[in-house]
């Protein structure tokens, strides 16, 4: 038959050939009523040499010595230099790319060919890495950090404290006779002077700017392609590429990407991506301010950058080898490029926007009223109090163990305090990288713990966050032994 | 996790599945269904294969989570050359190594159940990529046709495929259709005729 003959065609790799007839000969004799009746034994040995997850369980309950099997596949991997189901993917692609070209007449081969160096472009590491530094350059930095977080949101917020605020406050004082019922509603850290003003003037344009530029790169077909390019990187993270989705979103918003991880596939992974991101990822919020404090001491700037990303892959690392389960795979279908319909991205943005105001509108509310009931019982007194020896430690003043507790509340108090410490004080170059290091492991917000709570329950985020909270002291302690001890002043 | 208790299971307890319930009772007498597919609709997800599942099967159709699983499993009816025949639906799968657990159930439809014709849709357009797929479907050594699907989606992109000279390098019989126009699928049930004893 004719089939016959093509199948003649399917060859592998040689040591994968080898170690199939091997394979064949070792179970056919060991366990011959394993092999299926309904498909090959060919195709039944391709699932064994690729550690087929089910296949292996039956094998291991039969066989008793299976080490030697499984050495030998190990061989073959590594005299292939490359992961076996790799190798046999990358076989079948040239095939079947190769039958596409026999078979397949366009017309338009010219634009086929363009599509296909774009897309060697955004998959090449050599390329691909400056393509992506260009993207979070222009795209996320100054689109969504520039215009977004600043331009936008210094407009929305002058007009919340020039129109709305002076009213709400005037209104509350004139109806409510109790200064402490009025400071829940009014005043600085009011449902509606906060948390309101909140999510309207600081979250809305960031989110905004951050979606639109987000359903732009996915209409485009950038997303996939980045996927696949940082999917190695991030194996040995415990994590498959399909995670740089949420991980690129927390660099906009870590809530909002907390919420994107329900997308991935395992819950090891779901906790994996939520602890780097509560660590490690910065929001715009978050770099906006820390890039504005150092951008005067690009030496800082650039340690600060060392640090962040080297905590982030080594903490990725230490959880992929220590928490228990298997390594995430990955598969994404990879969809042509295209050029985006303005019409559908502006359509995604609104759709986006809309899901998320409504998820995190409650979460403001509920943090201003936690922010009035811990100034109301002192409590946020307590806590500054314990915080001020700690930022002794750090050699920092202690008018910083403020900022700290109440950035988590509220960001632009934390980055407004740090910059009026700066301005009146003048923080130095050491001082400054210490500050933006914790600031940026501390979890973003209170809204990011709000929705780690609702997304992985009181247990998982207890642990992270015990973890997190001591974890970004001892790492500021740590930077600034280190500048001492080798009398770095930046 | 063999499927051959499925009669009884099919029509099971999952949470999400009760409402469909008394649909799966009514139409207990197709119950034999369950367990002997004749043919199975294999493809990667958005190929259009429940399209033209809807279009060879028209209303008998069943719809139930596979044993164990919450993925759903559609199984319905077709007559091709005045004989009826069992059609299944298999979920989206990229390759016979499942990731997730609609590839696992796609599979062991196709490993446990008697399957005398896989039909494999595809793109168009992604033909290439695609292929992948009818590789490991051949290999696994299922008598096979190859459905390339959305083929009006392909010309107006100007896109040609001579399906003589792949047929013939690959040894199976291919058939181009536009599932969601109806094109195509008489030729393609002349094809699954000759299968189908």
């Amino acid at each position: 038959m004719a089939n016959q003959l093509m199948l003649n065609d399917i060859k592998y790799p040689q040591p994968i050939e080898e170690t199939l007839a091997q394979l064949e000969i070792i179970l056919s004799s060991q366990v011959p009523d394993l092999i299926p009746k309904t498909i090959s034994q060919r195709s039944w040995l391709l699932l064994v040499i690729q550690k087929d997850a089910e296949i292996w369980q039956q094998l291991r309950a039969r066989i008793h010595h299976y080490q030697p099997i499984e050495a030998l596949i190990e061989q073959t991997q590594e005299e292939l230099g490359m992961p076996i189901t790799e190798a046999i993917a990358l076989s079948r692609q040239r095939w079947g790319m190769g039958l596409e070209q026999q078979v397949l007449q366009e017309s338009q081969s010219d634009r086929y060919q363009i599509g296909e160096r774009l897309h060697q472009l955004t998959v090449n590491p050599i390329t691909g890495f400056p393509l992506l530094i260009f993207i979070l350059y222009y795209g996320v930095y100054q689109f969504v950090g520039n215009f977004g977080a600043g331009t936008l949101v210094d407009l929305i917020e002058t007009f919340f404290e020039e129109r709305i605020n002076p009213v709400v406050n005037e209104w509350t004082a004139t109806i409510i006779p109790w200064p402490v019922l009025q400071d829940l509603i009014a005043n600085d850290y009011g449902i509606i002077t906060l948390g309101i003003r909140y999510a309207t003037a600081i979250v809305l344009p960031v989110v905004a700017t951050y979606f639109f530029m987000f359903s732009l790169l996915e209409d485009t077909g950038y997303l996939p392609r980045l996927s696949l390019m940082l999917d190695r990187l991030f194996k040995t993270m415990g994590l498959s590429g399909r995670a740089v989705i949420p991980i690129v979103l927390g660099l906009g918003c870590d809530t909002m990407a907390t919420l994107v991880t329900r997308t991935l596939e395992t819950k090891r992974e779901r906790i994996i991506a939520t602890f780097l991101l509560s660590l490690a990822v910065p929001c715009a919020a978050q770099w906006g301010v820390i890039v504005g404090l150092l951008a005067q001491k690009p030496a800082a700037l650039l340690l600060w950058g060392l640090i962040i990303g080297g905590i982030f892959l080594l903490a990725g690392y230490l959880m992929s080898r220590f928490f228990p389960g298997n390594i995430a795979s990955f598969y994404m279908e990879i969809p042509p490029l295209r050029l985006p319909k303005i019409k559908n991205i502006l359509v995604k943005t609104f759709v986006r926007m809309k899901w998320y105001f409504w998820e995190i509108i409650p979460l403001f509310i509920f943090a201003s009223v936690l922010i009035w009931l811990g100034r109301l019982t002192g409590l946020f007194d307590l806590i500054v109090g314990w915080l001020e020896p700690i930022a002794l430690a750090l050699e920092l003043p202690r008018e910083v163990a403020p900022v700290f507790l109440y950035g988590f509340f509220r960001r632009d108090y934390g980055a407004a305090g740090l910059f009026d410490i700066q301005s009146q004080m003048g923080l130095t170059g050491n001082q400054l990288l210490i500050c933006a290091v914790v600031l940026t492991l501390f979890l973003p917000c209170i809204a990011q713990f709000q929705v780690m709570l609702k997304e992985h329950g009181t247990k998982i985020t207890m642990a992270m966050v015990a973890f997190i909270f001591p974890f970004a002291f001892f790492v500021g302690y740590l930077v600034s032994q280190f500048l001492n001890i080798l009398r770095i002043s930046l | 996790m063999s499927c051959h208790d499925c009669s009884g299971q099919c029509a099971s307890k999952s949470s999400s599945n009760w409402l469909k319930l008394p649909f799966n009772k009514t139409s207990s007498s197709t119950n034999v269904l369950a367990t002997t597919a004749e043919i199975a609709l294999v493809g990667m997800p958005n190929v259009g294969k429940s399209v033209l599942f809807n279009t060879l099967t028209g209303m008998y159709v069943t719809v139930s989570n596979y044993p164990g699983t919450t993925v759903e499993v559609a199984r319905g009816k077709a007559v091709i050359n005045n004989q009826t025949v069992a059609v299944v639906d298999t979920p989206g799968m990229y390759s016979l190594l499942p990731i997730t657990e609609e590839e696992k159930v796609a599979r062991d439809l196709l490993m446990q159940e008697s399957v005398n014709l896989a039909i494999h849709v595809v793109e168009a357009k992604n033909l290439g990529r695609m292929l992948t797929l009818t590789f490991q479907l051949m290999e696994a050594g299922l008598p096979l046709i190859l459905a390339v699907n959305m083929i009006d989606e392909a010309q107006r992109l100007n896109i040609h495929i001579d399906t003589a000279t792949l047929a013939e390098k690959i040894g199976i019989p291919v058939v181009k259709i536009s599932a969601a126009q109806g094109w195509g699928i008489n030729q393609l049930k002349g094809k699954i005729a000759d299968y189908v004893h």
